[in-house]
């Protein structure tokens, strides 16, 4: 029973915290740090690790809160309605663009204001580790000969890894059949054989490549990965195809300049901090900081990407008002 | 042993797993005790602290409640003739009858240690059979996993005892309802009605919370409070020898059968309970005594329904299955902390995968350990006033519902689920069926489209595949089965199954 009231007392704490935040210089409260995946998947163990280096930095408490469900969709329609003070963050990551355009939601990744990127990651081309194929061309080669045969696994329908998984192929002219397998299912399917590839986020398959289970063909990034700097990039291959997950911070629209610098500057710090980079260097992300412009910049120039690829593949639904 | 097993082991023996073990264990065995409380409402109660625990702190607490709930259920059976848990009812046969001969101390002795053993049983059968079935589901193929979780919803049958109709029924419901929220498949949105909260779906848990406690809330309301009070003088708990030797032969079927019919799905602890009883009769060489307050009557039942949860925690773990309500909180709570059973459980995180097998044997540890010297003490909780009990619970429904997702809309859809609830009482519509569909309704249709997908919508895929052929055929017999057997049979199910 004694547990059972410390619960009651501090959800009853927490309400009398949460509501009373009188009107001072930003932050003058604790600031809720969405998350829109659920607990002890990689946005919620890098997000809880940002937001415990942001509070030492703004030296106000900030609540992680994982609000899941429709791939980002319950988070970002939380953080648009949310009042725009800088006291509630959204973690945002490339499902901002994609569940946006996919239509889970009635607005578009411009509803929001964009504090910046913190990190990336490449989403590597996986095949199982005892596969013929040795490298991505004898992928290609191996799909012209059977067109409409082989399958890549992602992790859902119209998922970042499911974007790259089109763009990669539309690039390469392979048709194949592409299985939303979810993010469990997605390793398994490769490694049973039931799918013959896999688009993953690198810190999804890392693991599995270090135990040689796993074997990475091409990564559609910029430069190559410190974590595996024998895998090519699509680009060096003669693909030109680019597209990394992303993770940055988003707060409603509206909020004040003076409050997003300071979120910025708390962020870089927090990005650039010892336990950060060190989770990044464990995990297989880059940090890479970026300001509210470049991002701004960044965000317009990836959701024109996803716009054409959902547009080619008939997932384009955005239910923003014209 | 691998290197797995070992971390896993002092994973589950550090300082903390195990307090919260001991913690879950003494929880079981007091609402197991209480007639009207279930395991799954003891869930409910740990419910909101498992959300903020680590995820081996919370899997360990619910494991001991798990454990001691089953073994709780025989108190009230043995001392006030009303089983505390479903799983208790044959206990409740002898262990009433030898109580009101004065014996109650024995047949309690008697009904820990039965519970022990087929609990030790069940371990070892948990901690052999699991990793290989592990390896072997590894090979498992969309359409294999979509004729698994078929099988697996034909428990449904066994559930509808009472009537096929109305259990078919509140399957369908529960599989529509599933049909709320982002499509599997395509990532639309369906039946949202532009409602964003909707995006995420009915999550199971906060159905559940709405289904089983809010009628049993009502419920409490609604009885009158007396109750019987326990009168039998508590002597002797520790079993002597002469009744160890005798209760050899009805622990062993006990915990064979209880660990077989846990592992499929559907089957748990009543239907275990009433067949070893059985079993046990037709094995002893005096059956006219069964009944009549014999030792062997309340063994075999113990350890069977004891047995039950090692063997449920097989599926469980290594196919993502429930085998009963538990098992299905258990799924829903390592979901939360990202830890999603199935096969690959045991090749990325097998360290936690045996810290859960761990864990599972010091609660069988503990269990007995608080049964034995704690039983004097948990018999006097059976008074707790049910005016501190009912509000509490009622309070925990509201917090548990909404920190599920930390979103408050949730606490909605468990009152929706609540009512649902009341007029399926009314109605006489099991719950049970609903529940199972809910949780298995989404990966049943994923499975089903993604294969189709795969294959290019040639439904054939699913008789080529050997795997998945034989989940088919044991789905038609699992059904052929439960028809035939509840058409001439008492029904176990009367409450809800825990």
């Amino acid at each position: 029973m004694k547990t059972l009231n410390t619960v009651m007392a501090g959800a009853v704490a927490f309400g009398l915290v949460a509501t009373a935040a009188p009107a001072k210089a930003f932050p003058n409260g604790p600031i809720e740090f969405t998350i829109p995946f659920g607990a002890g998947g990689g946005a919620d163990i890098e997000g809880r690790l940002l937001a415990k280096e942001m509070a030492k930095v703004l030296g106000v408490p900030l609540a992680p809160v994982n609000k899941p469900g429709g791939g980002g969709a319950i988070t970002y329609t939380y953080i648009t309605n949310s009042k725009p003070d800088g006291h509630v963050l959204g973690w945002n990551s490339t499902s901002v663009l994609t569940t946006t355009n996919l239509g889970n939601t009635t607005f578009d990744y411009d509803a929001m204001d964009h504090i910046g990127r913190v990190e990336y990651q490449p989403q590597p081309f996986v095949v199982r580790a005892d596969a013929k194929w040795n490298s991505f061309k004898e992928f290609v080669a191996a799909c012209k000969a059977a067109p409409g045969k082989l399958k890549i696994a992602n992790s859902g329908t119209g998922s970042s890894t499911h974007t790259a998984a089109i763009m990669l192929m539309n690039a390469a002219g392979c048709d194949v059949i592409h299985l939303p397998k979810g993010i469990k299912g997605r390793n398994k399917s490769v490694l049973n054989g039931e799918a013959h590839a896999m688009i993953a986020p690198l810190t999804g398959a890392v693991r599995l490549t270090k135990a040689k289970k796993l074997k990475i063909l091409l990564m559609p990034t910029a430069t190559r990965s410190p974590l595996f700097p024998d895998v090519p990039t699509a680009k060096e291959l003669g693909y030109d195809v680019e597209l990394d997950l992303f993770r940055g911070l988003s707060v409603p629209k509206g909020t004040p300049n003076d409050v997003k610098i300071k979120l910025a500057d708390a962020m870089t710090k927090a990005a650039k901090s010892d336990a950060f980079m060190a989770l990044a260097k464990k995990k297989g992300f880059t940090v890479a900081p970026m300001g509210h412009k470049e991002f701004s910049a960044f965000l317009a120039a990836e959701d024109a990407k996803v716009k054409k690829i959902f547009k080619s593949a008939g997932l384009y639904r955005s239910k923003k008002p014209k | 042993m691998s290197p797995d097993a070992l971390s896993g082991l002092s994973q589950a023996s550090s300082f903390l797993p195990l307090i919260s073990t001991c913690i879950g264990v003494f929880v079981g065995l007091v609402v197991g005790m209480i007639p009207g409380m279930t395991i799954s409402t003891g869930i409910i109660i740990v419910l909101p602290v498992t959300f903020v625990l680590p995820a081996d702190i919370a899997i360990a607490l619910l494991l001991g409640l798990y454990v001691g709930g089953m073994t709780g259920g025989s108190f009230s059976a043995v001392l006030l003739n009303i089983p505390g848990t479903p799983s208790a009812s044959a206990t409740a046969m002898d262990g009433f009858t030898m109580a009101a001969k004065g014996e109650a101390g024995r047949a309690l002795g008697i009904a820990i240690t039965a519970s022990f053993i087929g609990g030790l049983f069940s371990f070892l059968c948990l901690f052999f059979i699991a990793p290989l079935l592990a390896d072997v589901a590894l090979e498992f193929r969309t359409e294999d996993m979509f004729s698994l979780v078929f099988f697996g919803l034909t428990i449904i049958c066994s559930f509808a005892a009472k009537s096929l109709v109305k259990g078919l029924l509140s399957a369908a419901l529960g599989l529509a309802l599933v049909t709320i929220g982002q499509d599997p498949v395509m990532g639309t949105s369906r039946f949202t009605f532009g409602e964003a909260n909707l995006m995420a779906g009915v999550h199971f848990l906060t159905a559940m919370i709405g289904l089983f406690a809010i009628p049993q809330l009502v419920d409490n309301l609604r009885a009158s409070n007396a109750g019987k009070q326990a009168q039998a003088k508590l002597t002797s708990i520790l079993p002597k020898v002469s009744d160890l030797k005798a209760i050899r032969l009805p622990v062993c079927i006990g915990s064979f059968t209880g660990s077989f019919l846990g592992i499929l799905p559907g089957a748990g602890g009543p239907i275990a309970a009433f067949i070893s009883y059985d079993y046990a009769r037709k094995a002893s060489k005096k059956p006219e005594q069964f009944g009549e307050g014999c030792a062997e009557g309340v063994a075999a039942p113990e350890s069977a329904n004891n047995a039950v949860t090692g063997g449920a925690l097989i599926p469980m773990m290594t196919l993502g299955i429930p085998g009963d309500p538990v098992t299905a909180i258990l799924i829903g709570a390592l979901t939360i902390h990202g830890l999603a059973p199935g096969p690959l459980l045991f090749l990325e995180r097998g360290d936690f995968a045996y810290g859960l097998i761990w864990s599972f044997f010091w609660a069988n540890i503990f269990n007995f350990i608080i049964a034995i010297l704690g039983l004097r003490i948990l018999v006097k909780l059976l008074a707790t006033p049910r005016a501190l009990l009912m509000p509490t619970v009622a309070v925990l429904c509201v917090i548990g519902s909404y920190a599920l997702r930390n979103n408050f809309f949730d606490v909605y859809v468990m009152l929706f689920f609540g009512f649902v609830g009341l007029a399926m009482r009314w109605l006489d519509m099991p719950v049970v069926p609903m529940l199972l569909a809910l949780v298995l309704g989404r990966s049943l249709e994923e499975n089903l489209r993604v294969a189709l997908t795969s294959s290019k919508g040639d439904i054939s895929i699913f008789f080529t595949s050997p795997i998945s052929l034989t989940f088919l055929c044991l789905a038609a017999l699992s059904i052929y089965w439960s028809l035939r057997s509840t058409r001439n049979k008492v029904d176990p199910y009367q409450k809800e199954p825990g």
